[in-house]
């Protein structure tokens, strides 16, 4: 699901005082070292890290249906959460092959086409992985996987499941895994190589005609996953009320997504993923031109991150229970969307 | 992907007020601001993706709609966004118009993916002077279906290449689709005209829609008295709200009058989302349109009209490197070949709605009539006035990004070029002479030509 909305914030004066600060003097600078980093280090390893956790996934599902019982459950829950990490770690940058080859929607749609997921339930049509692959993506991905495995009030017991819907889950991770694959093989240097669009920017890139181009969208990237998390992820269920507009709720998974939506923001702005990265991030480029906006960016995502993980119990509960811990957060990640979008992003389109 | 918040206009002036010397003149410079006011900086994939430069208090307006234009819709009954199918060609507006550009064509039989479809009719005229429909097909092929119900047919597609020789003895080589119908859910009548449309840019429509009657109708030359060999001819199209004929502007034929219908027809045709405008299903009365149905309409008419909102208030790419020596010959020989007398570059809109839209100065590089086009790139299937011959033609702003945005995009109403020298090369019938001015012109001069459109 990506919602989006916007904060009509634009402070047109802080365009127009950076004319001539080319304080380096060279006026073509070489963010090569923030490109290769960012691409490599964090684009493609989020990516093996999600195509490692689906086939994790993928097993999972596959152990339950062959021996279906409480521990199974759980292990596939477990494994369901865990691959969910690296795939909300990956909406700060949802360009390239995700978006031109229709994983997103093959992943990620929602809502959950229940009512033709009831039907094929009760059909006898072979629930296979390749029958799967063929289906939309408000039939499989993420959503329907999770709609499986916890029900509609998370709380499904192993003697509730019927065979059929251990045989969808089982097929259902597998189309899962085999769109991670194909996802991380786009981006791979040994298959579809996409990360040497953004690698290679400005020089022989066919995508981005200049390093600049690349790092625009790479900011862009940040903004739009900023703004989607306090203006839409967040901002529906709690400003309706309405738990049908919350994404992850059948796994309470919402806090998590979210936190991890922002160290997505993290890990390109730092330059690090997980123990990886060498650091060389857009961080490089703010801190080159203003140092205390870089260390407030810095604050800024910590404290978005902090306030997420504090709303009490499960983002269901708290969008009725605990009001001022879902708009404290929602405060700090629309403050880190405005300096993203205000400061960060201008200094990046000046370059 | 979403779309972006910022304003790339103020970066654009501060650049200009960043020049050096060298400056262009301005009549180099000009359509810069492709869209006018409206006009976005951005070279990379989301260049299609911003809103309007100068979007203002509307912003709110432009989100909620983006919002709606990605949605995906399911099967009802459904808690949220229900009403699908029973058969469709996509489940979500952005599967088609793929980061709100050109879709790829199908790259093999059945290809799901693709955002091509097939419009259906039979001989003569149906109501109000449209086309008439297929029965037990209607006037378009949904290749999908809800579980539980038959998708209308299988789209097939075979490739035939052809070899083009230029005068200066290169060859360049043409890719020709021919569509069929496959595994018809019921047998197809004989006789059915078949129009593959593939899906086209969304940004810029609202200042086309913008643009005064006046402007274009003054631009038709129906019987080519000017004797220039270009005649264009408007589309004359039932406009379901006013119940009256008036101007088509939107599809590739000019099918549709607003901008509002024209979302409207394609959530009722694509997608089986029933509203207002198309209050019964796409498959009323056929053997597979028996589940899946809601009692009321799927979408309300502010539905409708957000997401119509959304792309009317997406902002126009800019052009780039319009002051390179290659590009500034490429726009003269664009002249010189008389491209421009039908993809007319500069058009003025008048009062809007949406006021950022009003009074603009825009170069869209189209007049929105209708021109015959040839055999080779003609479908034979009418749509209101326009003949089985005739296309709208396409506006080229933005165009030269069409690859950035989506690698697999490609060129013409059926998505056969591959490049946009491929999409020169089939221009036929009124474009012939421009199309052989292409063609006998010298390798650079072929070059500047497409240098000039991929700056646009």
């Amino acid at each position: 699901m990506k919602f989006n909305h916007y904060l009509s914030v634009l402070a047109f004066s802080l365009f127009l005082a950076s004319c001539g600060d080319d304080d380096t003097g060279t006026g073509t600078a070489d963010y090569a070292d923030v490109l290769a980093n960012v691409g490599t280090n964090v684009f493609l390893k989020t990516y093996e890290d999600l195509k490692d956790r689906a086939i994790q996934l993928q097993n999972a599902t596959a152990a339950l249906e062959a021996l279906p019982n409480s521990a199974n459950l759980e292990a596939a829950r477990a494994a369901w959460v865990a691959a969910r990490s690296p795939w909300e770690q990956s909406e700060g940058f949802l360009f390239g092959p995700v978006d031109q080859e229709g994983l997103d929607p093959s992943l990620d749609s929602w809502p959950v086409n229940v009512t033709d997921l009831n039907n094929v339930l009760a059909s006898s049509n072979a629930l296979t992985v390749d029958f799967l692959k063929a289906q939309e993506g408000t039939l499989k991905g993420f959503h329907t996987i999770e709609y499986l495995l916890w029900g509609t009030d998370g709380n499904k017991q192993p003697d509730t499941f019927t065979e059929r819907e251990y045989e969808y889950l089982a097929a259902c991770a597998g189309a899962l895994a085999a769109d991670a694959a194909a996802l991380y093989d786009l981006w791979s240097p040994a298959g579809g190589n996409y990360v040497k669009q953004v690698t290679d920017a400005g020089n022989g890139s066919n995508i981005y005609i200049s390093q600049k181009a690349a790092l625009e969208e790479m900011a862009n990237g940040l903004i739009v996953i900023a703004d989607e998390v306090a203006n839409g992820k967040i901002n529906d269920p709690f400003s309706q009320k309405d738990l049908s507009l919350e994404e992850s709720r059948f796994s309470a998974n919402s806090k998590a997504d979210f936190a991890d939506n922002i160290r997505s923001i993290q890990n390109i702005y730092t330059g690090k993923y997980g123990s990886g990265g060498n650091g060389n991030g857009i961080a490089n480029i703010i801190k080159a031109k203003n140092v205390a906006l870089d260390a407030r960016v810095y604050a800024e995502i910590a404290v978005a991150i902090q306030a997420i993980e504090a709303i009490p119990g499960t983002f269901s509960d708290a969008v009725f229970n605990a009001g001022t811990a879902v708009e404290n957060a929602q405060q700090q990640v629309r403050g880190l969307l405005s300096t993203l979008e205000s400061e960060v992003l201008p200094i990046i389109s000046n370059l | 992907m979403p779309d972006k918040v910022f304003f790339l206009l103020p970066v654009f002036l501060l650049l200009l007020g960043c020049q050096k010397d060298d400056q262009p003149k301005p009549d180099e410079l000009e359509g810069l601001m492709a869209g006018g006011g409206t006009t976005v900086f951005s070279t990379g994939p989301d260049a299609y993706t911003f809103p309007l430069a100068n979007i203002g208090g509307y912003l709110g307006q432009h989100a909620a709609g983006d919002a709606a234009f990605e949605q995906a819709f399911v099967t009802a009954p459904a808690p949220q966004f229900g009403g699908i199918g029973p058969v469709f060609n996509q489940n979500a507006c952005i599967a088609c118009h793929v980061r709100n550009g050109r879709s790829a064509p199908p790259v093999h039989t059945g290809d799901p993916a693709t955002g091509l479809l097939l419009r259906l009719s039979i001989p003569g005229e149906g109501a109000q002077g449209g086309a008439l429909p297929v029965p037990g097909f209607g006037v378009q092929l949904q290749t999908k279906a809800i579980f539980g119900e038959m998708p209308e047919g299988t789209l097939a597609v075979a490739y035939k290449q052809e070899v083009v020789e230029f005068l200066t003895g290169e060859k360049a080589s043409l890719q020709l689709p021919v569509f069929a119908i496959e595994n018809p859910y019921q047998p197809l009548p004989v006789g059915v005209l078949t129009s593959p449309r593939n899906a086209p840019p969304v940004f810029g429509l609202g200042l086309l829609e913008a643009i005064p009657e006046a402007g274009i109708l003054a631009l038709a030359d129906e019987n080519d008295s000017n004797g220039d060999g270009i005649s264009g001819r408007p589309n004359w199209v039932w406009d379901i709200k006013e119940q009256r004929t008036v101007l088509g502007r939107f599809g590739w034929k000019a099918g549709n009058p607003t901008a509002v219908q024209q979302t409207a027809d394609a959530f009722n045709h694509d997608m089986g989302i029933t509203n207002s405008y198309f209050p019964m299903e796409n498959c009323q009365g056929q053997g597979n349109c028996q589940s899946g149905l809601s009692p009321g309409l799927d979408i309300d008419d502010d539905f409708v009209e957000t997401t119509a909102f959304y792309f009317k208030t997406l902002g126009v790419p800019g052009p780039r490197g319009l002051d390179d020596e290659v590009v500034k010959i490429g726009r003269e020989l664009f002249d010189a070949a008389k491209c421009s007398s039908c993809h007319v570059p500069k058009h003025q809109t008048g009062s809007d709605a949406i006021s950022a839209l009003s009074f603009q100065t825009i170069y869209p590089y189209t007049d929105l009539l209708l021109h015959d086009m040839g055999e080779g790139l003609a479908d034979g299937r009418p749509d209101f006035s326009a003949s089985g011959q005739e296309w709208r033609t396409p506006p080229l702003w933005g165009i030269g990004l069409a690859q950035v945005v989506n690698p697999k995009a490609s060129f013409l109403h059926d998505g056969r070029a591959r490049t946009l020298e491929e999409a020169i090369l089939w221009h036929g019938g009124e474009a012939e002479a421009s199309r052989n001015f292409y063609k006998n012109a010298s390798k650079k001069e072929r070059e500047a030509m497409v240098a000039f459109l991929k700056a646009l």
